[in-house]
């Protein structure tokens, strides 16, 4: 059992949720866009470049959401 | 930051008595990109017709390429190239239409043997029908007073013809294959029979011709089969041998036929009178020279050149000229360098001839970023050798960008494992052993040099975090500022100073003020700084450049100018993506690390517990490095399209597509051979 005190315990918890709400939510964003992207590129494949971009637009929620919950673990000093 | 070539537009006219051979010259200088002509564009011109020679090369062309589909020959298949004056004597020798005959030959052998298959195969499903019927082939018919009803049924109608007074019936029952049934009727009870017979799911047959029991025919008809089987593999070698046999010359022929119709329909694409021809076309301006001395060399005095413009970057220029003058083609020029990253521009779109083009900017910062995600020398090196691979053996252009891109990422990734984080799967080089990790000296028990201790910086993925961070969000303002300024040059480019400054310059100040406001919040709000002195000065000046930011794009972009604020911290916040990647893959290694290392080696002990460890090990690494090259490359990308690229890039123009003929099947023929192949491009 680790020994840790309550508020490191909770900013544990924070980074958890920090990347796993994001990813969550990019998920959610990336569905939608990847299914029109696949169904863009199928008409014309020369639309790849242009779908990925808007495909990877939102991920970065992600990105955000780890860097608070990198922020939180590393930089408060758990 | 590299601009497409400059273009000039020239215009060709000449005697239509020579037109073959301008059209011969064009191609031979390989830098003309044609402009269509347009009916009604120029008074007494219309749009020229075929050659004569291209009906007889089309029809040669489609006969060869029906010839390929028979024979499986399509473009993957290897094939030495010829000379191209040879082929083309061939082609004219009639060797087209030999081959032709010779091909069909066997092909309508193969489609007769097919038919026959076919044919067996019906009389073989019938004659099993009919076999377990104890009636022979030759009295189902021949009646005058009696009608036959033959076929399969799916039950058992032997209680329903009961029925039928003087009814003959043969049935044979089966609950899994169905069974079949022969009914001699009269002919007046014919309808009654096959009422009860429909019930029972009655499909009606025709006999087969033949005589005695159906099993004796049903063994003749399966030899018959298997006799015209043999035939068509026999038929499918000599297939076989004809594809090799001619599968150079076909290949060839193709490609040779495909140049001469293409050079034959170059007068669809023109202006053309009663005597003369006009060619409309793009050179670059350098080549300009070297495109009019060619061709003044093949047609002597019967053709005139006239550069009539050198078209430069602004837009009035474009606009103000005639429709199909009004966009010049797109040459990429990005050195032996920039061009291997041309594909990844043009995966987003073509630049604009009045654009910069991106691709050097990206050939700088794509590898560079990838390598700093990956930073790592353990991982670097199986990139630079799959990439250097990649790039001597692949041809497809995509394998090709791919490959560029872990080469040369591969390259910084080292440099920066090395150097920078002095790090080599997961573990720093130098240092000592803590509770979770190790590092290679303690693991391999050696000391490293004292020079090796210096050149290495050893920045600790999982240690300096803050640092890392900061370090990105200045990556990332450098990278957006170089964005910002190439839409700056871009729109002074097409439009002048003015535009420039309203649409993009503007950007630029808010930019530099929003990055100073953002550096003295953080400055405020983490350090607890106060605002005084030089301090509170460079505070003033960001939050004055951000206000005049904002009221010069006000002008231009209204309530815009303010709600896009945040997508400009967004932007920088962005790039935090370079050390947070780079921290996940270095958290994951950590933990492979702790689990071969620590709980599997020394867990196991002995030797069996470092050869379970190393197995551990290897797949772990395999696993961070497939995952490197997913999120490294693909975020690296993302990066450049979205970060930068949306500054300034629009994208949209037309690739610079010159006349040539580009050999692949077949070799170019040496200058004294030029003229004779050239005699017989209008022959053929």
């Amino acid at each position: 059992m680790v020994d840790v005190s309550t508020g490191t315990g909770l900013i544990a918890i924070g980074a958890g949720l920090a990347v796993g709400l994001t990813g969550l939510g990019a998920g959610m964003a990336e569905k939608d866009v990847g299914a029109a992207a696949v169904g863009a590129i199928t008409e014309d494949p020369g639309l790849f470049g242009k779908a990925m971009i808007f495909m990877v637009l939102p991920e970065t929620i992600v990105i955000f959401g780890l860097v608070i919950a990198i922020l939180g673990i590393f930089v408060m000093n758990v | 930051m590299s601009l497409p070539e400059s273009m000039s537009r020239i215009v060709i006219v000449g005697t239509r008595s020579r037109i073959d051979e301008a059209i011969d010259a064009l191609y031979s200088v390989g830098a003309v990109h044609l402009i269509d002509h347009i009916t009604g564009a120029d008074e007494g011109f219309s749009i020229g017709h075929s050659r004569p020679y291209t009906s007889k090369a089309s029809e040669r062309l489609l006969k060869v390429r029906a010839m390929e589909k028979e024979l499986s020959i399509d473009k993957h298949t290897k094939a030495p190239s010829v000379p191209f004056d040879e082929i083309s004597r061939k082609i004219e020798s009639g060797g087209v239409e030999s081959v032709d005959e010779e091909v069909y030959r066997v092909i309508d052998e193969r489609n007769r043997i097919n038919q026959k298959v076919t044919e067996l195969n019906a009389r073989k499903t019938d004659l099993e029908t009919l076999s377990v019927l104890p009636v022979d082939l030759d009295l189902y018919s021949g009646y005058e007073s009696i009608s036959v009803l033959v076929g399969a049924v799916s039950g058992d109608p032997s209680e329903s013809l009961k029925a039928l007074e003087s009814a003959e019936c043969f049935i044979s029952a089966d609950r899994k294959k169905g069974g079949a049934v022969a009914v001699f009727v009269r002919n007046d009870d014919k309808d009654k029979a096959s009422a009860i017979l429909s019930d029972y799911g009655f499909t009606e047959m025709s006999v087969p011709e033949g005589k005695g029991p159906a099993a004796e025919a049903l063994s003749e008809t399966e030899a018959a089969v298997a006799a015209a089987e043999a035939d068509l593999v026999a038929v499918g070698e000599q297939i076989e041998a004809l594809r090799e046999k001619h599968k150079t010359f076909l290949k060839a022929a193709e490609e040779r036929l495909s140049i001469t119709v293409e050079q034959g329909s170059i007068p669809l694409h023109i202006a053309t009178s009663d005597y003369s021809y006009v060619v409309d076309a793009w050179v670059p301006t350098k080549q300009t020279a070297a495109v009019v001395d060619g061709i003044t060399a093949v047609l002597g005095d019967s053709v005139h050149m006239e550069v009539q413009e050198d078209r430069g970057r602004n837009l009035h220029e474009s606009e103000e000229a005639e429709e199909r003058f009004k966009e010049a083609p797109t040459k990429m020029k990005n050195g032996n360098y920039g061009e291997k990253f041309e594909y990844p521009t043009k995966l987003v779109s073509v630049p604009k001839y009045q654009e910069i083009d991106p691709s050097i900017l990206i050939g700088i910062f794509l590898p560079l970023f990838f390598g700093f995600m990956v930073g790592d020398v353990g991982y670097a090196i199986p990139f630079i050798i799959l990439g250097a691979y990649g790039l001597k053996v692949a041809k497809n252009k995509d394998w090709r960008a791919i490959a560029t891109v872990l080469f040369f990422g591969g390259i910084w990734a080292f440099l920066f494992g090395l150097f920078f984080f002095g790090e080599m799967l997961g573990m720093h080089f130098i240092g000592s052993q803590t509770a979770t990790s190790t590092t290679w000296e303690v693991l391999l028990g050696v000391t490293f040099p004292d020079w090796f201790n210096g050149v290495i910086v050893g920045i600790g993925k999982l240690h300096e975090v803050t640092f890392l961070l900061k370090l990105s969000v200045y990556i990332g303002i450098v990278h957006l500022m170089v964005g910002y300024v190439c839409g700056y040059i871009n729109i002074r480019m097409q439009h002048g100073n003015k535009a420039a400054f309203f649409e993009k310059g503007g950007w630029i100040i808010t930019f530099m003020g929003m990055v100073l406001v953002c550096w003295a919040l953080t400055e405020i709000l983490f350090n607890g700084r106060p605002v005084e002195g030089d301090f509170m000065y460079i505070t003033l000046v960001g939050v004055a450049l951000l206000v005049a930011g904002v009221a010069v794009n006000f002008k231009t972009e209204k309530i815009q100018a303010i709600l896009e604020l945040p997508g400009i911290v967004g932007n920088i916040l962005s790039y935090t993506r370079l050390a947070a990647i780079g921290m996940s893959k270095a958290g994951m290694a950590l933990a492979f690390n702790y689990i071969a290392i620590f709980m599997v080696a020394d867990g196991l002990g002995g030797m069996a517990g470092i050869i379970v460890g190393l197995v551990v090990f290897s797949f772990c690494h395999l696993m961070v490095w497939t995952l490197a090259i997913l999120s490294g490359g693909l975020h690296a990308l993302r990066l450049q399209y979205v970060e930068m690229m949306s500054k300034f890039f629009v994208g949209g123009g037309k690739l610079f597509n010159p006349l040539a003929i580009r050999h692949k099947q077949t070799k170019p023929v040496s200058s004294q051979e030029t003229v004779s192949a050239k005699k017989s491009t209008t022959e053929v």
